[in-house]
C-alpha cells in the first residue's frame, strides 16, 4: 500500500517542483511605466552627473546623455549596474559636489534595481551544468571513513586541491595529474588492507616535535592566581600531532630554562584533545648540567606513556603548578621542604694568572647574588616514539560495513562475493550498480583465487578497482532522459541519487548513508516533506561538522591562520595555544549556528562565544577556567560578539607586524557586503612601513593614500571599516594604543554614514542584512554545487536570500531554500549552450 | 626475456595467465650488483668521514705504544679485532677552531673547521663563511663516476635556528661538509628519506612474489577502471569528457611507468629493508646510518661521505647504556671522575658503532678485496679535551687500506701542531684528487704507506 502511494508522489513531486521553480522565474513584463525615465531619470543624469559623464567629457568611459529611454540605459548592463553601485555607495557625485538629497539618489537606485531586476526575469532559467567533481582530500577522507569505517586520512598526503570561486570543492577546477593517480593507487591498496586485514603492522620510529621560539618574561616573583594547569603558559608545549595507528606510544618531554636550586621536583602534565592523561614529577638531582647553583633542565627529558587512536591530537605537555616547591625564600605558595642547598664555592681553576683569578671570582660573586627565576622551566620539544603493541585486526566498524554476507569469520559461501560486492559497489559508486559492473569485479575476486590467494586477498583486490573507479573518485552526473524532460538535450531533475549526493557532500562533505541511499532507491527524496526532513537530519548528525571545518573554513578565511606568521618581538603571546584556540573559538561558533539553527546576522553580532581559559584571558574575559571551550554569553562585552571581533578573523586578515584596515576593510566587503573591491592597481606605492607608529600613524598614512583619486575609489569603501576595527591588534587583543598614538576606531563612509567603534561598526553592517544574506547564500551555493555562480544565478540567490529573511534567517531556512533551488534540482542539458 | 605489453596483451592476465608474466619480475629482483662493478675493473676508492662530537677522554684513548706495538685503550678495545685495519693517528691540530681573537664558540669553530681547514666566520646572521670541506674537494672531482656526487648524513636532529654557540650561527654546528664557503651541505638525519633518496620509493620489503603478484593485479585493475571510464566517456558531454581524458591519461602515464620498469631488470637491490623512520634508540639509529652507508658504496652510488654521529654541543641522552645526562654537560666535567666515566662510556659506545661500521665494510666483498680494503674511513673529534675545549692532538683514526695505498695497524704519533688539513691532501692524492691546499695545510705527511 505504502509502495503505491510512494509512487503516485513521485509522478506528482517531480513536476510540482519543477514547476515551481520555473513560475517564479517565468519571464514577466517591466512592471514600471516606460516613461518614468524621462520624467525623473534623464533630470537627475543631467542636474548631477552631466558636467562629468555627457557626451563630449564621457569622464571614465561614462556617458550618460547617450541613454535616451530606459530600454537604452538597461541593456548596457555592466554600465547600469557601475551606476548603481557608484549612487549607492555614495562614490557619485563625488566630495565636493552638491550633494542631491538622499530621497533623490534612492528613487533613482531603486528604479534601476527594479529594471534590472526585470530583464533579469527575462533570462531563461538556467540550472547550469556542474562538470564531473573529483572528491576533494576531505571529501575522499570521510567518504573512505564512511564507506569501510577507515578512517586513515591517507589524502592529507595527496597534492593539495586547488581551488576556484573561494573554495577548493569546485568541479572544473579539480584536477587528476598522474601524480595524484598514483597516489590513489597506493591509497587504495593501503585502504582495502587495512578495511580487510587490519592496519600493516608498523616498525616504531621516532619523531621529534621542536618547539617553536615561544618568550617566557622572566621573573623571580611567584604567582598565586595563575593557570595550575601550566596549559595556557609559555611554559607548555602544544602540538597537532598525527599517530599513524592505534597503539602505544612513548612521549618523551625533552625539558629546558632553569629553577632555584633546592626546588621540589618539576610536576609534568601530559595532555592530549585538552584532557589531562598522566602527571609525572621530574627531579634533576644528580643528573649532569652546566650550572651548580641552580637546577638546569637544558636537555634533560622525562618518559610518557599512552594509548593512542590513529588519526590526529592535540597532545600538549605543561608544568603543573608552576609557582609551587619553589625555595621558602621565594614566598611562593607551597614552598619546597628540600633543606636550602649550600651556597656554592668560588674555585679557582689551576694555572690562570691572578688577575684572571680575580675577575673570574668577581663573576661568581656576581651571579651568586643573582636570584634565579622563578618560571624559566619549559618543555622545550617533544618524541614521540611508536607504536608498540598495535591494535591488530580491522577497524572496528570495517568487518559489519564489507561483509554483508553475514560471515565475519571466514567461512563464505559461493555467492558472497557476489553479494559482498555488489553492496560495496552500490555504496562506493553512491547509485545502484549494474550487473555487468559487478561481474568485473567479482571476475577480480575469482582471478585472485585462482592465483592462490584467498577469498578475502581476492576481495582488496576488487575493493581497490572499486576505490580507483572514476565512479568512486568523481560524482559524475549523467544526461539521462527523465519523466518531465524527454530528452538530454533540455535542463532536467539530477537522478534522486545524484541529489542525494549532492545533499551529503554539501552538508557532509561525505557519501550519503543508508538512509539516504534508501530514500533514493525508494525515489522519495524529492517530496518536500521528505527531502525537508532529510536535510533536517543531515544538519543535526554530527558530520555536519565539515561545514565548520571547508565551509567556514574557506568563507571566513580561517584556513589561513595555521600559516599565518607574527613578529616574535611584537606579539610574544602569538604561540601554538593561542593559534589553535582561536580556530577552534569560531568553528565552534560557527557549529553552534548551524546545531541549533540559529539566525546567520549572529555571525556579525552573536551575544555569544567559545571560550577556554587561553582564549579568555587574551580577552579579558574572567570566570574561565581550564582547557575546555565552553559557552560564554557576552551580553556586556562592549568589545567582542560576532565573527570579526574573533581573533582568528582580525588575526588572517592582518600583517605579520601590524593591522590592516585594509585587508580587515576588504575582508568585510568581500565575505559579508558581497561587494568584493577590484584587485589593486599596479605603480601604487607602497605604506612607508617604519614610519607606522612612529612618527605617523597608520590612519594618517592611509588618509594620505586615499587623497590619490584612482585610490580613493576603492579604500574609500575599505579603509573605513576596517578602522571601526582599530582598537583589535594584529592578533586580535584590544588596544587603546598604537605604538605612541590613541587608537582611532571612528569611520565615514562615502555615503556619509559614520561610526565610532566596532559595537557601532556591527549595527552598520547589520543594517546591511540584505546585502549579507545574499553574499552568504552566494558562498553558501557556490560550495552546495561546487561551481562558480554566473548571471544566471542571481535570480536564485537573490530569492534563496529573500526566503531566509522570510524565516527570520533561520541557517536552516538558507539552506533548505538551496537545496529546493533551480540549480541544485537540475542540470542543464547537453544540447543548450 | 623481457615480455611487454607488445608481445603479451594486458588482458591475458584475466584469462588466467598471471604466473608466466610474473616471471621477468622475478629476475628483475636478481642482484644486479655484478652489473654495476664487474670484478674484472679496478675497484674504485671510497673516502668516508665519521665525526664525534664534544671531545674524547683522552687518557682512555691514546695508546701508549708506538708504531705496531701500541694497545687498544679503553675506548678503542671495541676496534681491537681491526687493529690490523687501522691507524691511530696522534698529534694533529685543528688550528683555525681556536678562537683566535674571536671570544667564545668554540664548538661552533671546531664543527666548521674540522674538514675545511678554515677559520669561519663569527655570526649568528646570513653572511655565513667557512671553506670547501675536504670531502666536496674530492666529490667535485669525481663527481661524472657515479649517481651521486657525495651523501651527508647524519644521527641528531639539527632544526635548531638562529644562534647555536656564543653568537655563531647553528649552521657551522649542524653541518661539518661545505660545498662552498656559504653553501654547508645539512647531512639527512632521516634513514627513511636517505634510503629513497637512494633506491627510490617502492617497497621492497614485500617477498618479490606477492609483489610481483600484487604488481599483476594492479595492472588488470588499471585495465579494468580504464577500459570503463572509455564506455563512460562516451556517454558524457564535453566537459565531463575531459575530466575523464585527464584521468586516462593519468592511468595511461602509470602502465607506462610500469612496462618501463619492466624493460629495465637492472633494479638495484640495496641488501637492506627500507627504513620505516628514525628508529628509536640511539645505538639502531647509528648502526643504520653507518648499513646504509655500506650500500650506498657497495652499489657504488657514491664514492664520498660523511657522518655525523652527532653535532657539537649535542644534548643526546643515553639512556642505553644507563646514562639520563646530556652529552654536552657532562663533558664540561671539572673533573668530577663520575662525569668523566660517563664521557668516556659515551665514547666507547661510538667506537663500538664504529667497529660495526668496519667489520660490515670488511665482510663485504668488493672486486678482487673487501669495501674496507678499497676505502679511506676518517673516524674523529674536532675537539681533544671537551671540558677545556682544546683543538690539538685530535682523536683520530685512519681505517682501511686506500686500495693498497695505506699501511695500517699502527699508531703514528706526528709532530704535535701538524695540520690535519695534511693528512686530508695526503688521502685524496690517494684518489687522484690534487688540490694545492686544504684550508691551513702545509703539506702532505708522511708514513702512511711504509713502515
Amino acid at each position: 500500500m505504502k509502495g503505491k502511494n510512494l509512487a503516485c508522489t513521485l509522478i506528482i513531486a517531480l513536476p510540482l517542483i519543477y514547476l515551481a521553480v520555473a513560475a517564479s522565474e517565468r519571464p514577466g513584463q517591466s512592471p514600471q511605466n516606460p516613461a518614468i525615465f524621462g520624467k525623473s531619470i534623464q533630470p537627475f543624469f543631467s542636474e548631477n552627473c552631466y558636467q562629468c559623464h555627457d557626451a563630449k567629457l564621457k569622464t571614465s568611459n561614462l556617458n550618460l546623455e547617450a541613454y535616451q529611454n530606459a530600454a537604452s540605459l538597461t541593456q548596457d548592463r555592466e554600465k547600469s549596474e557601475r551606476i548603481l553601485y557608484k549612487l549607492r555607495t555614495g562614490l557619485m557625485p563625488p566630495k565636493g559636489v552638491s550633494r542631491p538629497d538622499e530621497a533623490a539618489i534612492k528613487a533613482v537606485t531603486d528604479w534601476i534595481e527594479q529594471e534590472l531586476e526585470a530583464a533579469d526575469r527575462l533570462i531563461k532559467p538556467d540550472p547550469g551544468r556542474v562538470t564531473a567533481h573529483r572528491l576533494n582530500r576531505s571529501e575522499y577522507n570521510n567518504t573512505v571513513r564512511d564507506l569501510l569505517g577507515v578512517d586513515l586520512r591517507l589524502a592529507d598526503d595527496f597534492p593539495q586541491d586547488d581551488s576556484g570561486y573561494g573554495f577548493d570543492n569546485i568541479g572544473d577546477v579539480l584536477s587528476l595529474s598522474p601524480v595524484l593517480m598514483e597516489k590513489y593507487l597506493a591509497a587504495a591498496e593501503k585502504i582495502a588492507r587495512t578495511a580487510v586485514f587490519g592496519a600493516e603492522p608498523l616498525k616504531p620510529t621516532l619523531v621529534r616535535r621542536p618547539s617553536p621560539e615561544r618568550r617566557i618574561v622572566s621573573s623571580t616573583t611567584p604567582l598565586f592566581d595563575y593557570d595550575l594547569t601550566g596549559l595556557s603558559l609559555p611554559n607548555a608545549l602544544h602540538v597537532t600531532h598525527r599517530f599513524p595507528v592505534d597503539g602505544e606510544y612513548i612521549i618523551r618531554v625533552v625539558l629546558g630554562g632553569v629553577r632555584p636550586a633546592g626546588s621540589e621536583p618539576l610536576e609534568i602534565g601530559l595532555w592530549l584533545d585538552g584532557h589531562q592523561v598522566q602527571v609525572q614529577k621530574f627531579d634533576p638531582a644528580g643528573i649532569a648540567s652546566f650550572s651548580e647553583d641552580r637546577q638546569d633542565f637544558a636537555g634533560m627529558r622525562q618518559e610518557f606513556r599512552a594509548r593512542v587512536a590513529a588519526g590526529d591530537h592535540w597532545m600538549a605537555a605543561s608544568l603543573l603548578h608552576l609557582y609551587e616547591g619553589l625555595p621558602a625564600a621565594y614566598g611562593g605558595p607551597n614552598p619546597s621542604k628540600k633543606p636550602p642547598p649550600p651556597p656554592p664555592e668560588f674555585k679557582p681553576p689551576p694555572h690562570l694568572p691572578p688577575q684572571r683569578i680575580e675577575e673570574l671570582r668577581k663573576k661568581f660573586e656576581a651571579r651568586r647574588s643573582e636570584k634565579v627565576a622563578a618560571n624559566e622551566a619549559r618543555i622545550s620539544s617533544l618524541e614521540v616514539a611508536g607504536p608498540y603493541s598495535q591494535t591488530k585486526g580491522p577497524p572496528a566498524g570495517s568487518p559489519k560495513k564489507i561483509l554483508v554476507c553475514g560471515h565475519l569469520d571466514g567461512h563464505h559461501q559461493l555467492g558472497c562475493a557476489r553479494t559482498i560486492v555488489t553492496d560495496l559497489a552500490r555504496r562506493a559508486y553512491r547509485r545502484p550498480v549494474t550487473p555487468q559492473e559487478v561481474d568485473q569485479l567479482v571476475k577480480l575476486v575469482s582471478t585472485a583465487q585462482l592465483e592462490g590467494d584467498s577469498f578475502e586477498e581476492g576481495l582488496c583486490v576488487a575493493l581497490e578497482a572499486m576505490l580507483v573507479s572514476p565512479h568512486f573518485l568523481f560524482r559524475i552526473e549523467k544526461d539521462s532522459p527523465t519523466p518531465t524532460a524527454t530528452s538530454i538535450e533540455a535542463s532536467h531533475p539530477v537522478s534522486q541519487h545524484e541529489l542525494a549526493s549532492r545533499l551529503s557532500y554539501f552538508l557532509w562533505s561525505s557519501m550519503p548513508d543508508d538512509e539516504l541511499l534508501a530514500c533514493a532507491d525508494r525515489g522519495i527524496l524529492r517530496q518536500p516533506a521528505v527531502l525537508e526532513a532529510q536535510v533536517r537530519r543531515l544538519l543535526q548528525d554530527p558530520k555536519s561538522r565539515a561545514l565548520a571545518e571547508n565551509f567556514a573554513g574557506q568563507w571566513l578565511e580561517l584556513r589561513k591562520l595555521e600559516s599565518a606568521k607574527r613578529d616574535r618581538q611584537r606579539f610574544p603571546e602569538f604561540d601554538e595555544y593561542l593559534r589553535m584556540s582561536m580556530r577552534r573559538e569560531t568553528e565552534l561558533f560557527f557549529d553552534s549556528i548551524v546545531r541549533e539553527d540559529r539566525s546567520i546576522l549572529d555571525f556579525i553580532d552573536g551575544n555569544y562565544t567559545f571560550l577556554n581559559d587561553r582564549l579568555a584571558k587574551f580577552y579579558q574575559i574572567p570566570g574561565v577556567k581550564g582547557a575546555e571551550f565552553r559557552k560564554v554569553l557576552l551580553t556586556d562585552n562592549a568589545q567582542r560578539g560576532g565573527v570579526f571581533t574573533q581573533a582568528s578573523v582580525l588575526t588572517v586578515s592582518s600583517y605579520a607586524t601590524r593591522t590592516s584596515p585594509v585587508l580587515r576593510g576588504k575582508w568585510i566587503l568581500d565575505n559579508i557586503l558581497n561587494d568584493p573591491p577590484p584587485p589593486p592597481l599596479p605603480d601604487v606605492p607602497n605604506l612607508d612601513e617604519a614610519k607606522i607608529g612612529t612618527s605617523a600613524s597608520l590612519r594618517q598614512q592611509l588618509e594620505q593614500h586615499r587623497k590619490n583619486s584612482t585610490c580613493a575609489a576603492c579604500h574609500g569603501r575599505m579603509d573605513p571599516l576596517g578602522f571601526g576595527l582599530e582598537n583589535f591588534d594584529a592578533i586580535g587583543a584590544w588596544r587603546t594604543q598604537d605604538g605612541t598614538f590613541p587608537i582611532d576606531a571612528s569611520g565615514t563612509l562615502p555615503d556619509g554614514r559614520s561610526f565610532q567603534g566596532p559595537q557601532e561598526l556591527k549595527a552598520i553592517v547589520k543594517a546591511q542584512r540584505d546585502a549579507f544574506a545574499e553574499c552568504l547564500t552566494g558562498k553558501l551555493l557556490t560550495y552546495a554545487l561546487g561551481r562558480g555562480l554566473e548571471r544566471y544565478d542571481k535570480p536564485t540567490v537573490k530569492k534563496i536570500a529573500r526566503g531566509a529573511a522570510a524565516n527570520n534567517y533561520r541557517f536552516s531556512s538558507l539552506v533548505l531554500e538551496i537545496v529546493k533551488s533551480l540549480p541544485f534540482q537540475m542540470r542543464r542539458g547537453v544540447g543548450e549552450p | 626475456m623481457i615480455i611487454t605489453r607488445k608481445y603479451l596483451p594486458r588482458r591475458t592476465f584475466l584469462k588466467g595467465m598471471g604466473t608466466a608474466i610474473a616471471l621477468p619480475m622475478l629476475e628483475a629482483m636478481a642482484p644486479a650488483l655484478a652489473s654495476i662493478s664487474p670484478a674484472t675493473k679496478k675497484s674504485p676508492v671510497r673516502l668516508a668521514f665519521v665525526y664525534v662530537p664534544n671531545g674524547i677522554v683522552m687518557k682512555d684513548w691514546t695508546p701508549s705504544g708506538i708504531g705496531q706495538d701500541f694497545e687498544c685503550t679503553r675506548i678503542l678495545k671495541p676496534l681491537e679485532s681491526l687493529r690490523e685495519d687501522l691507524f691511530v693517528l696522534s698529534g694533529l691540530e685543528d688550528h683555525n677552531g681556536n678562537a683566535l681573537g674571536d671570544g667564545p664558540g668554540d664548538h661552533a669553530r671546531a664543527g666548521a673547521s674540522f674538514l675545511t681547514g678554515v677559520h669561519c666566520k663569527k655570526t649568528a646572521g646570513a653572511d655565513l663563511h667557512a671553506g670547501v670541506s675536504v670531502d666536496q674537494i674530492a666529490a667535485q672531482q669525481i663527481a661524472a663516476a657515479t649517481r651521486f656526487p657525495s651523501i651527508e648524513l647524519g644521527c641528531e636532529d639539527s632544526r635548531t635556528v638562529g644562534n647555536c654557540d656564543s653568537g655563531y650561527s647553528c649552521a657551522y654546528t649542524n653541518s661539518i661538509s661545505w660545498r662552498t664557503p656559504t653553501t654547508p651541505m645539512p647531512p639527512e638525519i632521516n634513514p627513511r628519506a636517505a634510503f629513497e633518496r637512494l633506491f627510490g620509493t617502492e617497497d621492497l620489503s614485500l617477498d618479490p612474489k606477492i609483489r610481483a603478484r600484487r604488481a599483476q593485479y594492479r595492472r588488470s585493475i588499471l585495465d579494468l577502471v580504464s577500459e570503463d571510464t572509455r564506455r563512460l566517456a562516451g556517454t558524457l558531454g564535453p566537459t565531463d569528457r575531459r575530466k575523464m581524458d585527464e584521468y586516462l591519461v593519468a592511468v595511461r602515464e602509470i602502465e607506462k611507468r610500469i612496462e618501463s620498469a619492466e624493460r629495465d631488470n637492472r633494479g638495484l637491490t640495496p641488501g637492506i629493508e627500507k627504513p620505516a623512520g628514525i628508529p628509536i634508540t640511539f645505538p639502531d639509529y647509528a648502526t643504520l646510518m653507518y648499513d646504509l652507508q655500506v650500500v650506498a658504496f657497495q652499489a657504488d652510488l657514491t664514492r664520498v661521505s660523511t657522518l655525523m654521529i652527532g653535532r657539537e654541543g649535542s644534548m643526546r641522552v643515553y639512556p642505553e647504556i644507563g646514562i639520563p645526562d646530556p652529552h654536552h654537560p657532562l663533558t664540561h666535567h671539572r673533573n668530577n671522575p663520575e662525569w668523566i666515566e660517563k664521557v668516556a662510556q659515551i665514547n666507547r659506545l661510538h667506537t663500538e658503532l664504529f667497529a660495526y661500521f668496519l667489520r660490515k665494510l670488511k665482510s663485504t666483498q668488493d672486486g678482487d678485496g673487501t669495501l674496507l680494503d678499497h676505502s679511506m674511513i676518517i673516524y674523529g673529534s674536532a675537539l681533544s679535551d671537551g671540558n677545556r675545549h682544546t683543538h690539538e692532538n685530535l682523536p683520530v683514526l685512519l681505517a682501511g687500506r686506500g686500495d693498497g695505498s695505506l699501511k695500517p695497524g699502527r699508531h703514528i704519533a706526528f709532530k704535535q701542531g701538524t695540520p690535519m688539513t695534511n693528512l686530508y691532501l695526503s688521502l685524496l692524492d690517494r684518489m687522484g684528487v690534487h688540490p694545492e691546499k686544504i684550508g691551513d695545510s702545509t703539506g702532505k705527511i708522511e708514513h702512511l704507506s711504509e713502515l
